[in-house]
Order: C-alpha cells, then structure tokens, then sequence
C-alpha cells in the first residue's frame, strides 16, 4: 500500500525525471528500472538530480502532465453521471502514474528525433572523415570487461615512445568517441578506442567510425546479459571487432573462457603465461604490485607494474607485445609497464592513518574481474580480509550461478570476513558460502552506505578490505 | 533480540562538545556497527536539559548550523530510575523503552567525575566503564596522586591548596612552591582536556596562572615540570584480567599537550581525537616501556578502575625516570585509534566494554548490600544510638 501510494507523492514528478537522467535517457533503461521499481519514496538514493537545461525541461513538462490529468479528471467527473463518473474517475486516477511514466517519454523522443539525433549525425559524420584520413595507427579495444584497462596500459606504455592519444573516462560510444576526436591535433602517432557493446551490431558500427588496424578482444562473459540474453549473441557482437580486422592482428585474452572460444586462425593469444610467441615466467603479485619476465624473439624483458594481481600479467604482456611490434625498445615498454598503476575504483589500494588497507574495486562487476581479485585477495598473506559486495548486475539468467560462484570460490579461498549488502542477488553468495562450508564471518548490511559507514569501525591495522562492484541507484 | 543500550553524552560541562564527539566516534557508530544494539542517545544540554531523540545518534545533529533551532523545538525526555533506567519519549504516542545498559560518554564535571555513575547505580542499571569511587578520585588530580604514592609508585612534586587556602595563607603556600624545582605547571584539579594548565617560570605568571585556575576550580595543583620530557600514555581495558593498548606518545607541537592539540588538530581528519599527532607503540626504550606498563597496571588497580582508563605519564629521558601524572576514566574517543592499532577495532571495543559491564554488575550484584534489621521496631524508643 505504501509503496503504491509513493507515485501519488509531489515528489514522483521528479522522481521520474531522475531516473530518466540516471539511465542518461536511454528510453530502454528508463522503462526497466520504472517497471522493476516498487517503492518511489526512495529513488534518489545515492544521488539526486542534476538540474540541466534537459532536466528542467522535462520536469515543467511533467509538471504540465499532471495539471492536464487533473484537468481531465475534472472534465470526466462533470460530464459524466453515475455510476460511470465514478468508474472513470477511479481508473483516471488509478492510472495517472503510469500515463505520467509513458507521456514523459514523448518530449524526449521528440527532442532526440529534431535535435539531438541530427547534430550528433553531423559530429559522428565530421569525426569518421577526419579519422579516414587520420595517420595514426588505430586500436580498437572490445569485449564485456577490462577495456578500460587495457586501454590505459596500452596508453601508458605506447606513450613512451609514440604520440599516442585515447578517448578519456568510458567513452566508447559513437558520440563519445566522435566528440574526442573533436579534440584530436593530427599529428598522433597511435589512437586508442574503447568501443563499447550494449546491443548486437554495436562493434561493427563503431569500427566503420574508427577504422581500426590492432584489435584487442578482452573477454566475453554475463556482463549485459540482460541485454544480450544469450553469451553467444554477447560474443558474436563482440568478435564483430575480429570480423572487421580480417587478417590484420587480432589480439585475445587467452583467460576468458567464452572469447577463446570464437578464437580463429591467426588471432595472437594472451594470457599470464605467453603473448603469442612471448613467454612469460617468474609472475608475482602482492600489494606492492605485479611483475613477470616476458621472453621471445632473443630479447628477455623484466617487467614490473604497480597493477595488482596475476590476472594483470596478461593485459600488461599483451601491451608489451603491442608496443614492440609497433617499434618501441624494450626499455621503452620497460619503463611504460613502471608506469602503470591502479586506476581509479579498479583494485586501488589506500592504506588510511589507522593502517587498513582499502582495496577499491568498485568498478569491476563482472564474473571475470571478480574470480581474479578473489585470488589476489586469496594470495595475501598475514593479514585479515574483508570482501565487501553488493553482487553484481545485469546478469541475466546466470544471476543465480554467478553469484553462488562467487560465493563458493570466496568459501575456497579462506578470506576471514564478508560483508553482503541485502538485495535481491547476495542471498545467492550465501547459498555458496554455505554449500562449501565456509568457516568465516559473514555480514549483512541493508545498503551499501551503511557498511561503508560501519567499516572503519570494525577493521584494524592491517586489515585488507576489498570493496567490490557498488550499485548505482537504477539496481538498489 | 537487541539489547537497548542508551549512550549518555553531552552535560554541563567545559568538555560539552568533545563529549558529543567522544560518544559518536566511536561509541555510537561502532554499537551500530555491531548490529546488536538499539541505541538510544542521550543527550544532555548546555542548560542541563535532557534529551533522547534517534535523530541524534547522527552526529550531524550537532554540527549543522541549524542546530540551535532544532534543539529548541526538540521535546525533552522523561527518565525513570527506579528498578533499571526507563526513557519515557515525549509527545502523545508516549512510549517507554526499558534500558539494558547505559553508555556514559560524558567528559568533566557531572559525567566522569562519579555523579552519573552515582545516579547509574541508583537506578541498578548495568553501565559502562568505570564506577563512582574510581571516577571520583581520578577527576581530582591531587587525590589521584596521593592515592598512587601510597602505592609507591613515583609522581612528581607537588602543592595544592583550595582557594580558601589560597586568598587565607598564600604566603603560606608560596613558601612551599618556591621549595619546588622550577618551572611549574599550575592546574585546576577537577577539569580534564588540559583546560585552563599552564606552565610558568617566575613568580607572576605563577600569581596570574592561579587566579585563571581557581577561576574554573577551588582547587589547585601546582606540581614541578619535568625536564627532558617524553610524555606518554596507555589506554588500559578491563575489570581485573586487563588489557593494554599501544604506549602512545603525543607528538604535539607546542611545549605541553593542551586542549587544541588534544581535541582540534586531530580531531577533525579522522572525527576522533587526537589520531593524527601520535606514535604509537612510542619509540621509547622496552626497559622504560615495561615500567610504563607495570605502573599503568597498579595505577588502575589500586584506582579500583573497570572497563577503561588511561594513565598518563611523564618521563624524564636523561634520568630514565616514569612518574604518573594523571588518570583519565574516559578516556576522549575511548582512544579506538590506539586500540585499533593494537588489533581491537571500534566494534570489538564497544562490545567488549559492553560485556565488561555487565560482568562488573553481575559480580556488584551478589554483595549484599541490605540486611534485615529490627531497628525501626525500636525508634521512638529510648535511645537508639
């Protein structure tokens, strides 16, 4: 009752209007977050409107709406006698929040087909000419996670000996990347791109954009698979990358199970153990970061990063080889892979006054990144650790096995105490903890600010606490 | 189901505001962190007002600007003592909330000094800490010192006198602190936080030191400074298996560790006390190290200290000597910084201090404090005495 009395509250007006910005108006992700919500009294919960221009638009629009349902019910209830006055009233009032919900969508669609849709037409059209005619070598980055570190390796080494430039944040989408290029002097000597994936024929479309030459294929898992429903159909969009590189160089994380499955003749594989001919030995990772010797071509590389984990041997390796193929020494990569360190929100370590060590990983939520953080926190000795997760999203109907997955490995790996936050997937953890008999502490919080605000005060020196995936407002 | 735990904090006192920090951080947060605790806050104004509204287990209660004004329209609580203590919440859904166990986290005059204790113990309720005896003697710096020498453990050299004393017999008293090694400090005997202590070197700033503390007290110590100077300090915790903390040595800046630096540089960082400007374990050397521990040990017992205290200490580098300067019973924060240093985190602190209380009330419990007498039967008798 109270949760179907929220959408009569004055606020639900803006309540909508946020979730239309938070979903950054995608009308798709609007319409899943409105229908998985119960309660609207508790919306903005992690963040609140921004009031933008398109924001204020739309909440006087919606404000609008309302005074014409009201309007309407007034109309209805004079013109008609009882009982069907009373029968209209009702259902007008009764759905008045829904048509709300709808009608707001109408203003958006028009903005995007009059406005929004042609002048991005005209930057996407303006950056695939300058980018055709762009010098540089072209790599393009795809798959369902570490794009973005990789992207940032691959920066951080090839800058030392090339003019190299990459699209900042996640800009991976054709706007995104068409605004960056924007921005471009020319005279670069390699061009780096995240090329994201959020619906079949996302990858082809952005290498007609950016006209790759390298290709880096970083994995394929349940990552969006709300919105692929299938693992196949979320490789298929992925390998679009490889369907448009043809024979030009493909590289493939060699760890994740799905993408070497689509594996094809002449694809270069990475992993903690080779980069196609490259070998790699003597792998080692603590807090202090990661290091490896890469071996081929007559030439040993010993290579340290400041990247934690083995699961970052790979991505580093496979950057080596990138940038010696691209004419860099092997100093070069040497002191580009110094360079590299945890980037932010992705395995950060911050050691605070009081001596505990916070591993901030709250960007990575998926399987994969998950299984290889789970094992460096296995891999660290003489100290207590704290696995902190709210689970992790979008993943479809893998959403059950996933997370008892991670709470079997968790039981495995012996770490002392868990903290869960209560929500519709880290029951699910518990089922695995328990089916492997797990002997630690586990910790339920209602949400994740709470936990967040209770760990100081339960941790000690030494202390390790990984903070993994946080959920924006669209999962609460 | 959760026990009902009330954090009392605030009260009449210089330290008003520091109290406010203290049972917040960690007091508050860590019982909450717990999870097995319904707390109540119970906060006692400037004016003496009590209060006890959930609003107020945030401490942001009491650093918005607005604050003033929401304490004004806030209703005051009703408080039973008799058989536990019972908050009774104000307004016309009125409901009463029956107390497991109270949290004193009042700093200075009326909370640390035993009067709250001595009302907690009226009303047999279980509470946190330590009792009336040890909290009156330690908020009196003489009577700690006097206590702790009949134990043979070293203090410094010392007068003090009440102000009576002072505006009757000063040259009196003068005579005796000439007789003292120079420079002195001169301190009020009840205030805590090093409120109104300064050091002097000459005989008006001694005259002018004393009139600013018997301003804030009627009793004043005036004790030798010790040269070569390494102050340390060691929170202790228990009723009688104890526990040390981390000898910490303050790492202040200016010549003695007074109330800014114990309160408002390290505060604000970290919302604790004094974290930032310490070291701890202090880099002093293990035979020292030992004898502060040893000292700290017969200070709390001979104190008859339960659930947490700290002792300070003033050593004296060259001589390698350690005397005891004071006792605090609450210590600002409960020190969780230290503790946690040394592997006890906020949690395991306040539920540890939680069970501490609960042990010392269930042993206080089986004395017999009643007997069964025919006195009454005789009064109006011929002589009863």
């Amino acid at each position: 009752m109270k949760n179907f009395l929220s959408r009569y509250s004055l606020r639900y007006p803006r309540f909508l209007v946020y979730m239309l910005q938070a979903s950054e108006y995608s009308i798709r992700d609007y319409l899943a977050w409105y229908h998985r919500t119960k309660d609207f009294a508790h919306v903005e919960h992690r963040k609140h409107l921004v009031r933008t221009p398109k924001a204020v638009i739309l909440l006087v629009i919606a404000w609008f709406f309302v005074v014409v349902l009201l309007g309407a019910v007034i109309v209805i209830f004079r013109s008609t006698s009882a009982p069907v006055s009373y029968i209209l009233l009702l259902l007008t009032v009764l759905l008045a929040p829904y048509i709300l919900a709808y009608a707001l969508m109408i203003p958006l669609v028009i903005l995007y087909v009059l406005i929004q849709r042609p002048i991005e037409a005209v930057i996407i059209r303006r950056a695939r000419t300058r980018l055709k005619a762009h010098k540089a070598v072209k790599i393009g980055i795809a798959g369902s996670f570490g794009k973005t570190t990789i992207r940032e390796i691959l920066k951080t080494v090839l800058s030392e000996g090339k003019k190299t430039a990459a699209p900042p944040h996640s800009y991976n989408t054709p706007l995104g990347i068409s605004r960056f290029v924007s921005t471009l002097t020319g005279d670069e000597d390699i061009l780096i791109f995240e090329l994201g994936e959020y619906y079949p024929g996302d990858i082809k479309k952005l290498c007609r954009l950016v006209h790759p030459d390298i290709g880096v294929i970083t994995g394929v898992n349940e990552a969006h698979l709300e919105k692929f429903k299938t693992l196949e159909r979320t490789a298929e969009t992925v390998y679009e990358l490889a369907d448009y590189l043809g024979i030009k160089p493909v590289y493939v994380n060699g760890e994740s199970e799905y993408a070497q499955k689509h594996t094809r003749a002449g694809h270069i594989i990475y992993s903690r153990e080779s980069v196609g001919e490259w070998k790699i030995a003597n792998q080692k990772t603590d807090l202090g970061g990661t290091s490896f010797t890469l071996s081929g071509d007559g030439k040993t590389l010993e290579l340290a990063s400041g990247l934690l984990g083995l699961h970052q041997v790979g991505p580093l390796a496979a950057a080596g080889a990138i940038a010696l193929s691209l004419g860099l020494s092997p100093d070069q990569v040497k002191s580009g892979i110094e360079k590299t360190k945890p980037f932010d929100h992705r395995l950060e370590p911050k050691t605070d006054a009081s001596g505990v060590v916070t591993l901030d990983d709250s960007y990575n939520g998926n399987p994969d990144g998950v299984r290889a953080v789970i094992e460096f926190l296995a891999s660290l000795r003489d100290c207590r650790r704290w696995y902190v997760t709210p689970g992790l999203v979008e993943m479809g109907v893998r959403t059950r096995e996933v997370h008892k997955e991670i709470g079997r490995s968790l039981a495995r790996s012996g770490i002392e105490k868990i903290v869960l936050i209560k929500n519709s997937v880290t029951s699910f953890i518990e089922e695995g903890l328990q089916e492997e008999q797990y002997k630690g502490d586990i910790m339920w919080f209602d949400d994740a600010l709470a936990a967040y605000a209770a760990l100081p005060h339960m941790t000690v020196k030494g202390d390790v606490v990984l903070l993994q995936n946080d959920w924006p407002d669209q999962y609460q | 189901m959760k026990k009902n735990i009330a954090v009392i904090f605030g009260g009449r006192s210089a330290e008003h505001d520091v109290s406010i920090i203290t049972a917040h951080t960690p007091i508050i947060q860590s019982l909450l962190a717990a999870g097995q605790f319904d707390v109540w806050p119970i906060y006692i104004a400037k004016d003496g007002s009590w209060y006890a509204d959930r609003a107020m287990n945030d401490l942001t209660y009491f650093t918005k600007d607005d604050f003033s004004a929401r304490l004004a329209r806030q209703k005051k609580v009703r408080l039973l003592f008799d058989n536990g203590l019972q908050i009774i919440s104000p307004g016309i859904r009125s409901k009463t909330i029956h107390i497991d166990i109270a949290f004193p986290a009042m700093h200075g005059t009326f909370g640390e000094d035993g009067s709250l204790m001595g009302l907690l113990r009226m009303a047999g309720v279980p509470f946190v800490g330590c009792d009336i005896f040890a909290s009156a003697v330690a908020m009196d710096k003489v009577l700690t010192k006097q206590v702790v020498a009949a134990e043979g453990i070293p203090v410094v050299p010392y007068v003090w006198f009440t102000k009576n004393d002072w505006e009757t017999k000063k040259d009196q008293y003068k005579q005796k602190i000439k007789a003292l090694h120079w420079p002195l400090f001169v301190k009020p005997v009840h205030l805590g936080s090093s409120i109104a202590i300064a050091k002097v070197k000459d005989d008006a700033a001694l005259e002018n030191a004393v009139e600013v503390a018997l301003h804030y007290d009627d009793k004043v110590l005036v004790e030798e400074s010790v040269e070569n100077l390494i102050e340390v300090t060691l929170p202790i915790m228990g009723n009688d298996d104890l526990r040390l903390a981390g000898i910490e040595r303050p790492l202040n800046k200016t010549e003695f560790f007074d109330f800014n630096d114990k309160y408002l540089s390290g505060g604000k960082k970290t919302g604790g006390v004094n974290s930032q400007y310490s070291q701890i374990p202090a880099d002093i050397d293990s035979a020292l190290a030992m004898q502060v521990e040893d000292f700290g040990r017969r200070t709390y017992h001979v104190l008859g200290c339960s659930g947490i205290a700290r002792v300070d200490f003033l050593i004296d580098s060259a001589t390698k000597q350690v005397y005891v300067n004071e006792v605090n019973t609450l210590p600002g924060s409960l020190y969780h910084h230290n503790w946690k240093k040394v592997g006890v985190s906020g949690v395991e602190l306040v539920t540890k201090l939680v069970a501490l209380a609960e042990e010392y009330f269930t042993a206080h419990q089986d004395l017999t404090y009643t007997f069964t007498s025919s006195i009454l039967k005789s009064a109006g008798g011929s002589k009863i005495m």
